[in-house]
């Protein structure tokens, strides 16, 4: 199979993330029923995933992924041929629609909580089954012109 | 509680809005890219598969590209769908991958949008080689 020169990314650390997320948005969804001050959880997802976007050294979930679950063993890592970009792209977004969701949850709570369960579900969806929404997002706007994408191999694999 | 509730119908009714409106456009898309043609090898008589991959793809290397791997004697045309823009529009390629089951005679017979396991490629493929025989027969 041909395979173009290009980086790796540690799949094991984008399933943490991933899982932090569902986790967190869950807790805060379910929480505030009970006690309404949990809903503070989604602003500080939302610090976490921008912050993790451009300061990877930032990232929450792949911090807890690479110093804790990785060298003790808890989660395996798993190493692919593929580029960080797109998945960065994702968590950026994620991170955005959770910063409007928090910007909704004092005047309008439905909407509010609403966006951060749509969040919630496309983090599980890419957990789950390996559909990154966010990734396609990123081509299409790569396919657009919108973002610089670097054209890959064409030949037979 | 209330608000709890009403979030999750809301949030709902945007999943199922969203799945409805996928459904439909990857059935528009197919409905229009089935039966085009692509340039082949003279000579070629047995089906193939244009792959349709980018660089930043994560599904095409985790998942697409081991089930392609499975197939074992089967051309694979491997199309970056950024670089061949007109090739990927042609065949209505809006997500990546996809995966064209080609007759022999560069007729597309099956597009397959999103990831498609081999099991899946593997029953067109067979497909298209009945058609093929089918073809010869009443020649």
């Amino acid at each position: 199979m041909a395979t173009s020169p290009r980086g790796v990314v540690d799949h094991s650390a984008l399933k943490v993330n991933q899982t932090g997320i569902v986790a967190i948005v869950l807790v805060a969804f379910i929480g505030s029923a009970f006690f309404e001050p949990a809903l503070v959880l989604i602003p500080l997802l939302a610090v976490v995933l921008l912050l993790g976007t451009f300061a990877p050294q930032l990232a929450l979930f792949k911090q807890l992924y690479f110093k804790v679950l990785k060298p003790r063993g808890i989660v395996r890592p798993r190493v692919v041929q593929d580029r960080p970009e797109p998945h960065n792209f994702a968590q950026g977004l994620g991170g955005v629609f959770l910063l409007v969701s928090s910007a909704f949850l004092l005047p309008l709570p439905v909407v509010g909580l609403a966006l951060a369960l749509l969040v919630a579900v496309l983090a599980f969806i890419n957990l789950a089954f390996g559909y990154c929404v966010g990734c396609q997002i990123y081509f299409q706007l790569g396919r657009a012109g919108f973002i610089k994408a670097t054209p890959g191999t064409t030949g037979t694999v | 509680m209330a608000t709890q509730l009403w979030a999750l119908a809301a949030a709902s009714a945007v999943v199922l809005a969203a799945a409805g409106l996928e459904l439909w456009r990857s059935r528009h898309a197919r409905a229009r890219a089935v039966g085009l043609t692509a340039t082949t090898t003279a000579g070629d008589i047995e089906p193939y598969i244009l792959y349709f991959t980018g660089e930043n793809c994560s599904v095409c290397r985790t998942h697409q590209e081991p089930a392609l791997a499975k197939l074992a004697g089967v051309r694979i045309d491997k199309v970056d769908a950024i670089a061949e823009r007109e090739l990927a529009d042609r065949f209505h390629v809006y997500t990546l991958p996809t995966t064209v089951v080609m007759s022999g005679e560069g007729k597309s017979l099956n597009v397959n949008y999103g990831y498609a396991p081999a099991t899946k490629l593997e029953r067109q493929l067979a497909d298209a080689r009945g058609a093929n025989l089918r073809v010869s027969a009443t020649a």
